[in-house]
């Protein structure tokens, strides 16, 4: 194997100083014993996490957008696996359209997009409901989940359905235990990548939010208009940590390698 | 009344004809080959067959049942693509087990038969593993295992070889024939390796353009090829535009390029003809030649040469089996012969029959 050269290894430390400084700094401030954002930390506090349980908004404000998260990650599945099944499958009229139409909140400045949610839900009596929320969140992240069945299904060799049919499956039977399992990374992969978009999605969300269905990213912004305490970095802290505890889960259960890169990988 | 039955099969794709009225029967037991060029309409004969393409018109009949509005999946027809097209999520066991599941068959016996079924194909050692960790001779044992678990009527073979390299190919025609026998099962192939089909085949059917050119066994189809381009599709041959000067049962006069030459029997009348003769029926020799000519061109294949000779009538490939000495050299003359049954004479491509 090919060794990488200094320069190489440089650059690539670079790149990943580069990503992980936001985290670093975060996770720094969030320890700090002061009452103002400080880095690097002049000492070592729980203080801010405490924080936290003083302020049981943040708390519901997690919580509903991990509702939220699944919610809408879920509903952008279900609607983005059949429609991606007809795309790559169908030959028919308006089938580029219907490509476009379901890309197209990916097209749509979000700003256009949350104004036109809070009139849409205001004039259909949903305005600041959850239900209101998980459609519009749905909406958006559908195109990624789109994306990346798409993806899994065009790499898909179409003589793997034709022997189950040969060998006697039916429709559905094909689709549950062929071409299901085989496109399942590309559907997980959506699926979480829709869940984080959702998760920390604020523009068109402070449109349509009101204080009891408020999101995290949301609160933690209004938060920040009002003060600038370490209370944001703390509860920023909790994120990540939990996001590296699921990603650890994941991958104990799953495999990340299996769920990211594909089936080949074990 | 034959096992299997295509009857004036036709498939049109819009304007374009894919296949065209093909008729030919296949015996029980047998093992038949679809050879031809791509885009002869092999693979498409192949799909109707399978219920995987519907038919223009035409019949096919398969052990006395006509499979027109018989679905794909109720025709019961073993398979194997050319990807293989393994469910790489399953194990080579349960890669066998799904066709005996989808028929109900209860595990225990299903168990027998998936054991069974990997012991033909000599990969019971295999049987956990996934397919990503198997080579390609593996893998297609696993397809082939796959199609016969279900005991089809039919066996139906995709170029089921052509994604091996060249050794393992020629190992698993064996094998394939092996196993095909032993199973005892009904097969069609699809192919454009002609060495492939006549290694294997009972009988061969030789496609060009969507029509049926001839249909015979092996040895028939290299010797005494009906038209012009079986001639030159299977096996090499030098074919020339020549004319039929007189011609009865003991043998035939032809004229090429201005030289007149002894031919083989032909029931073709006289007239514009084509004949054609096999690189390596021409013998190099010293005395008695037909023909002189200069080389020049020579390729050394290891247990042959492979000459171009320019001869009065034209470049003819002489094969010439290699003896253990250098062979006539570029630029050298040499004197041909062949033996008159094998200059044969073939109807010229416009009046094929």
């Amino acid at each position: 194997m090919r060794r990488n050269g200094p320069f190489a290894i440089g650059f690539m430390a670079l790149f990943a100083l580069f990503m992980l400084a936001p985290i670093i700094v975060v996770l720094g401030v969030s320890v700090t014993p002061t009452g103002y954002l400080e880095f690097p930390p002049s000492g070592l506090s729980l203080r801010w996490f405490r924080a936290i349980l003083d302020n049981p908004d943040f708390i519901d404000a997690a919580i509903n957008s991990l509702k939220l998260g699944v919610v809408s990650a879920t509903l952008a599945t279900l609607v983005a696996v059949p429609a991606a099944m007809a795309i790559d499958r169908r030959r028919f009229h308006g089938r580029e359209a219907l490509l476009a139409f379901f890309m197209s909140p990916l097209m749509v400045p979000t700003v256009v997009l949350g104004i036109a949610f809070l009139r849409f839900l205001t004039l259909i009596g949903f305005n600041g409901t959850f239900s209101g929320l998980a459609v519009c969140h749905a909406i958006i992240v559908t195109p990624f989940v789109l994306r990346l069945v798409l993806a899994s299904l065009s790499g898909l060799d179409r003589a793997v359905e034709k022997a189950a049919v040969a060998l006697g499956a039916s429709d559905w039977t094909v689709f549950r235990r062929i071409t299901m399992p085989s496109i399942l990374s590309g559907i997980i992969g959506g699926w979480v990548l829709a869940f984080i978009t959702s998760f920390d999605e604020v523009t068109v969300t402070i449109f349509i939010v009101n204080p009891s269905t408020t999101t995290l990213p949301v609160r933690l912004f209004s938060h920040i208009a009002q003060t600038t305490d370490p209370l944001v970095a703390s509860v920023s802290a909790v994120a990540i940590l939990f996001t590296v505890a699921v990603m650890l889960l994941v991958d104990r259960i799953y495999g990340l390698d299996r769920l990211l890169i594909g089936e080949g990988a074990k | 009344m034959a096992f299997l039955e295509l009857n004036a099969l036709t498939k049109r794709f819009g304007p374009v004809t894919a296949v065209d009225r093909i008729s030919f029967n296949v015996e029980q037991g047998s093992f038949v080959s679809l050879l031809g060029p791509s885009g002869c309409g092999k693979t498409t004969t192949l799909q109707m067959i399978a219920g995987f393409e519907n038919v223009t018109s035409g019949k096919i009949t398969l052990n006395g049942r006509d499979l027109a509005g018989v679905p794909a999946r109720h025709r019961g027809l073993g398979i194997v693509f050319q990807s293989y097209a393994l469910f790489m999520h399953m194990t080579t066991a349960e890669n066998v087990s799904f066709g005996l599941e989808m028929r109900g068959v209860p595990g225990a016996e299903r168990k027998i038969r998936v054991a069974r079924a990997l012991d033909l194909v000599h990969l019971s050692h295999l049987s956990d593993r996934y397919p990503r960790t198997m080579s390609g001779g593996q893998r297609q044992r696993v397809a082939l295992a796959r199609a016969l678990v279900i005991e089809p009527e039919l066996l139906l073979l995709d170029e089921p070889l052509s994604n091996l390299d060249a050794k393992l190919r020629e190992e698993m025609q064996l094998e394939l024939r092996r196993i095909q026998r032993e199973a005892g099962v009904t097969t069609l192939m699809v192919t454009h390796d002609q060495a492939e089909a006549l290694a294997l085949s009972d009988r061969v059917v030789v496609l060009e353009k969507g029509q049926v050119q001839q249909e015979a066994a092996p040895f028939d189809v290299y010797e005494t090829p009906h038209t012009a381009f079986v001639s030159s599709f299977i096996g090499k041959s030098n074919t020339l535009p020549a004319t039929l000067v007189s011609g009865d049962a003991s043998g035939s006069i032809v004229e090429c390029a201005g030289v007149r030459l002894q031919a083989g029997a032909t029931p073709l009348a006289a007239g514009p003809v084509q004949i054609a003769i096999r690189p390596e029926r021409i013998e190099v020799v010293d005395d008695g030649a037909v023909l002189t000519g200069k080389v020049s061109e020579r390729v050394f294949l290891g247990n042959q040469w492979l000459l171009t000779v320019a001869t009065p009538v034209g470049n003819l490939l002489v094969l010439r089996r290699n003896a253990g000495r250098s062979e006539a050299d570029i630029g050298d003359t040499v004197g041909l012969a062949f033996r008159r049954v094998d200059l044969r004479i073939l109807a010229s491509s416009e009046a094929a029959a």
